[in-house]
C-alpha cells in the first residue's frame, strides 16, 4: 500500500484533469478562457500603449475545472495529468502568453484584438461566398474607426469607400 | 400544510406557485398577521424550518423581503411565507422567539442586511467579522464587492455562569479541523454551558455570485463550498436553476448525478468512521476505513477526473458520460468495497474501546432535534424519521428502492450506526443505478433564464439537506442566491449535545455531527503577505 511517493513516480489516470497548460503557439489571445474562468485564474490583460496583450494563467488560483479547454477555439489551452503544484514561490504558478495587438489600418492606434486574431478570422472565411477583400479592408480597426466607417456607410448608402 | 394555510390565510396573501408542491405566499398589507401564520405553520406534525432568506429588493419593491420556507416532510410540500419590511423602518417579528431553530438565520439577516428581528433572543454579531464596523451591510445592493471597511475589534462573549472557568475549543484546535470557538463553561470537569463563536471561515460567497459571475460559473464556485459534499452543493444549486428556467434534465444525466451523489456519501461517511475511531483513540480502525476510502476517491478520479467528484454537474445536466469501461471499474471496486467495510464495521464494533466511548455521550433528544430543525444522520439518529431523498424526491431517488435507517438513542453510537448502515443503503442504491442507466443525451439545451423566476432546492448531502434557493436577474446573472448547509441547523444543536458531559468527551461530540464550518461559513480574500484583509479586483480582460 505505502508507496516511496516523491521517489518513486506517481501516474494519474487517463481521465484525471491536472495542471492546464497554454500553447503559445496555437494561442491567439482571444481571452476565450479569460471569459469563461470560474475563478479568474486566467486574465487577459491589454496594454494599448505597447501593443501587447497577455493572457495569464495562475495555477494557484485555478479549480481544475476544464472550463478554457472546452472554449478554447484553437484547442491551446490543455489539461495535463501533471498534479504537482507545490512550490516556495508563488511566481511559480503565474504562466504568461504575450502576443501582439494589430495596428488600427485607419489611426494606426492598437487595436482590442492581436495579430493572430486577425490572421484566423481570415483564414475561417471561406473564400467565395463572402467578399474577402472587403473583410479584409475593414478588419484591423480600431472600434473608433470601425464606429467612423459605419457611420459614413451609413449616411453614403450604396458606396464602399469611404 | 398548504391545503391548510390557504384555508386560513389565504385569502388576504397573494399566491405564487413555483411548481407542483411549491407556492409562495407574500404578505402585503398585514405583517401582524405573520407570527400567527407562522405559529400554526410549526405546529404541524412533520412541518419543519426549511430555509430562510433575505434578499434587497429595493431596487424593484422599495423594501427588504424575508421568505421563510417550511417544508411539510410527510407530505413532500413546500411552502414560502414573504414578508415585506420597509427601508425605512427595517423591523420584523421575530420568530426565534418560539422557535429556536430560527435564530441563526435571523441574527445573519441582521447582520447582512440590517434588517432587525423584533424580539431576537440573541442580538449578537454571527456572521460578520469581529472588527466589521456597525451599520455597514455587506449584503445590501449599494454596497459594493471590494469593499472592506474598517472597524473596531469588539465582541461581547457570554459570561461564564458562577463558579464555572472557561475552558476554550478553537479556533485552532488539535481536535478542530476547520476554525471554530467553543467557549465552554466548566464545573471540574463537567460541561455545564456553552457559547459559540464561528463563521471564520465566511467567504461570501452569495455576493460573489451576485457580483461577477454567470450563472454556469457558479456551478464551480459552488462546489467549493465544502469540501466533502461539493458535487451535493453544485447539483443543489443546478437544480434551482433548472427549476426557476424550467429546464428538462435528461434522465441519464439526472442517474449519473445521483451515481455520484451516493459515491460522495460514501466517501464522506466512511472519512466520518474514520475520524470518530482516532478521536477515540483507535487508530488501526482508523487507517483501515479510510484506505476503503482511497478506493472510493479512486473511483471518483476515474469517473470524474477528480479525486473529490469537482467540476462535473452543470445547469441542464453533466459534462462526462458513464462509458462502459467505467461502469466494469464501479461493479469491481464496489464488490471490493462491500466486503472491506463489513469487515471493518465488525473489527471496529466489537472494539469495547469504541463502542464504551460513543455509547450515552452526547445525548441529543428528538424534542430538542425538532426544535432546532436538525437535519441528516444527526436527526435520524434521534428519531427524527425525514430524508429528503425520499420525500422531496430529486434526481433519479423516484425510481430507487432504498431504506432510510433511523435510531432513538441520539447519542455518538447512534449516529454512528445511521451513517454505517447508510453506507450499505449507498452501494445498494449504485448497484440499482448501475442496472437501470437510461440511454440518451447527458446535457439539455435551453434559452435564458427569465428575469424574476425564483427556484429552490434540497439535496441529501452526508451531513443533511442542502437547500440552494435562487432567484434570477436580469442578462442571465443571479439577483439573490442562499445556500442553507447541513451543519447550519446541526452545529445549533452542539450546545445542547455537550451540556453534562465531560471536556474529554468534547471532541467526539463536536465531530460527531461530522461539522463543516466552511460549508455554514460560505467573502473575503486575506493578502498573505501584509496580513490585510482586501478584496482584490479583477477585470476580466481590459479592453480599451
Amino acid at each position: 500500500m505505502t508507496k516511496a511517493y516523491p521517489f518513486e513516480p506517481e501516474e494519474a489516470p487517463p481521465e484525471y484533469r491536472g495542471i492546464p497548460r497554454i500553447d503559445p503557439v496555437l494561442c491567439i489571445g482571444c481571452g476565450a478562457c479569460a471569459n469563461a474562468c470560474p475563478p479568474n485564474a486566467i486574465l487577459r490583460i491589454d496594454d494599448p500603449e505597447n501593443g501587447t496583450r497577455r493572457i495569464v494563467l495562475d495555477v494557484g488560483r485555478c479549480i481544475r475545472c476544464a472550463r478554457c479547454e472546452e472554449v478554447c477555439p484553437t484547442g491551446a489551452v490543455r489539461l495535463t495529468a501533471e498534479f504537482e503544484a507545490a512550490t516556495d514561490d508563488r511566481n511559480d504558478h503565474v504562466e504568461i502568453v504575450e502576443l501582439r495587438l494589430a495596428r488600427c489600418r485607419g489611426c494606426g492606434k492598437y487595436t482590442c484584438y492581436t495579430e493572430r486574431q486577425v490572421e484566423k478570422v481570415l483564414s475561417l472565411i471561406p473564400r467565395g461566398i463572402l467578399d474577402f477583400d472587403r473583410v479584409r479592408e475593414k478588419l484591423p480597426l480600431c472600434s473608433e474607426c470601425k464606429l467612423k466607417l459605419t457611420v459614413l456607410n451609413a449616411t453614403k448608402f450604396g458606396e464602399v469607400e469611404p | 400544510m398548504i391545503e391548510e394555510f390557504e384555508a386560513r390565510f389565504g385569502p388576504i396573501l397573494e399566491k405564487r406557485t413555483l411548481g407542483e408542491k411549491k407556492a409562495l405566499y407574500t404578505i402585503m398589507a398585514r405583517p401582524e398577521d405573520f407570527q400567527n401564520m407562522v405559529r400554526s405553520l410549526l405546529a404541524g406534525q412533520n412541518v419543519r424550518l426549511f430555509t430562510m432568506v433575505g434578499t434587497d429588493e429595493r431596487a424593484v419593491e422599495d423594501a427588504f423581503s424575508i421568505t421563510y420556507w417550511f417544508a411539510d416532510t410527510s407530505k413532500g410540500e413546500l411552502l414560502g411565507v414573504r414578508l415585506y419590511v420597509p427601508e425605512d423602518k427595517p423591523v420584523f417579528p421575530s420568530v426565534a422567539q418560539f422557535h429556536r431553530g430560527a435564530l441563526w438565520f435571523e441574527r445573519e439577516v441582521q447582520d447582512l442586511l440590517g434588517v432587525e428581528a423584533e424580539g431576537l433572543p440573541d442580538r449578537r454579531r454571527l456572521i460578520l467579522p469581529d472588527d466589521w464596523p456597525e451599520g455597514v451591510y455587506p449584503l445590501r445592493e449599494d454596497f459594493k464587492y471590494s469593499e472592506s471597511p474598517p472597524g473596531e475589534k469588539r465582541y461581547p462573549y457570554a459570561r461564564p455562569p458562577e463558579g464555572t472557568s472557561v475552558h476554550a475549543i478553537g479556533p485552532y484546535h488539535i481536535a478542530l479541523d476547520e476554525p471554530a470557538h467553543f467557549r465552554l463553561f466548566v464545573r471540574g470537569e463537567e460541561i455545564v454551558g456553552v457559547d459559540y463563536r464561528g463563521f471564520y471561515s465566511h467567504r461570501g460567497i452569495e455576493k460573489l455570485a451576485r457580483g461577477r459571475l454567470n450563472y454556469n460559473q457558479v456551478c464551480f464556485i459552488a462546489e467549493r463550498i465544502c469540501g466533502i459534499c461539493g458535487f451535493c452543493h453544485s447539483t443543489a444549486y443546478a437544480q434551482a436553476i433548472e427549476e426557476a428556467a424550467g429546464i428538462e434534465v435528461p434522465e441519464r444525466a439526472e442517474y449519473i448525478r445521483t451515481l455520484l451523489l451516493e459515491l460522495e456519501r460514501l466517501h464522506s461517511h466512511l472519512l466520518w468512521v474514520g475520524v470518530a475511531a482516532h478521536l477515540v483513540g483507535f487508530d488501526t480502525a482508523f487507517m483501515e476505513v479510510w484506505r476503503i476510502r482511497e478506493r472510493v476517491m479512486w473511483l471518483a478520479e476515474r469517473l470524474t477526473g477528480n479525486r473529490k467528484t469537482y467540476g462535473l454537474v452543470v445547469v441542464g445536466g453533466v459534462r462526462r458520460d458513464l462509458l462502459d469501461y467505467r461502469r466494469e471499474l464501479v461493479e469491481r471496486e464496489l464488490d471490493v468495497m462491500r466486503r472491506e467495510f463489513n469487515d471493518v464495521v465488525e473489527f471496529l464494533l466489537s472494539s469495547g474501546g469504541f463502542v464504551k466511548r460513543c455509547e450515552g455521550v452526547g445525548v441529543l433528544s428528538k424534542e430538542k432535534a425538532r426544535a432546532w430543525d436538525a437535519c441528516g444522520p444527526v436527526a435520524r439518529a434521534s428519531g427524527v424519521d425525514y430524508d429528503v431523498r425520499r420525500d422531496f424526491p430529486y434526481a433519479a431517488y423516484r425510481d430507487l428502492s432504498f431504506e432510510v435507517p433511523v435510531e432513538t438513542e441520539g447519542d455518538v453510537l447512534a449516529r454512528a450506526t445511521v451513517r454505517i448502515e447508510e453506507v450499505r443503503q449507498s452501494i445498494s442504491l449504485i448497484e440499482q443505478i448501475l442496472d437501470a442507466m437510461p440511454g440518451g443525451g447527458i446535457l439539455a439545451d435551453f434559452g435564458d433564464i427569465p428575469e424574476g423566476a425564483e427556484g429552490i432546492s434540497a439535496v441529501e448531502a452526508p451531513r443533511g439537506e442542502n437547500v440552494h434557493y435562487i432567484l434570477a436577474g436580469d442578462r442571465n446573472t443571479i439577483y439573490r442566491w442562499r445556500v442553507k448547509a447541513a451543519t447550519y441547523n446541526n452545529l445549533q444543536t452542539v450546545p445542547d449535545m455537550l451540556v453534562g458531559y465531560t471536556i474529554a468527551d468534547a471532541p467526539l461530540i463536536i465531530a460527531s455531527i461530522d461539522p463543516c464550518y466552511s460549508c455554514t461559513e460560505r467573502v473575503q480574500v486575506v493578502d498573505i503577505e501584509s496580513g490585510k484583509s482586501k478584496v482584490v479586483r479583477l477585470g476580466v480582460g481590459i479592453c480599451r
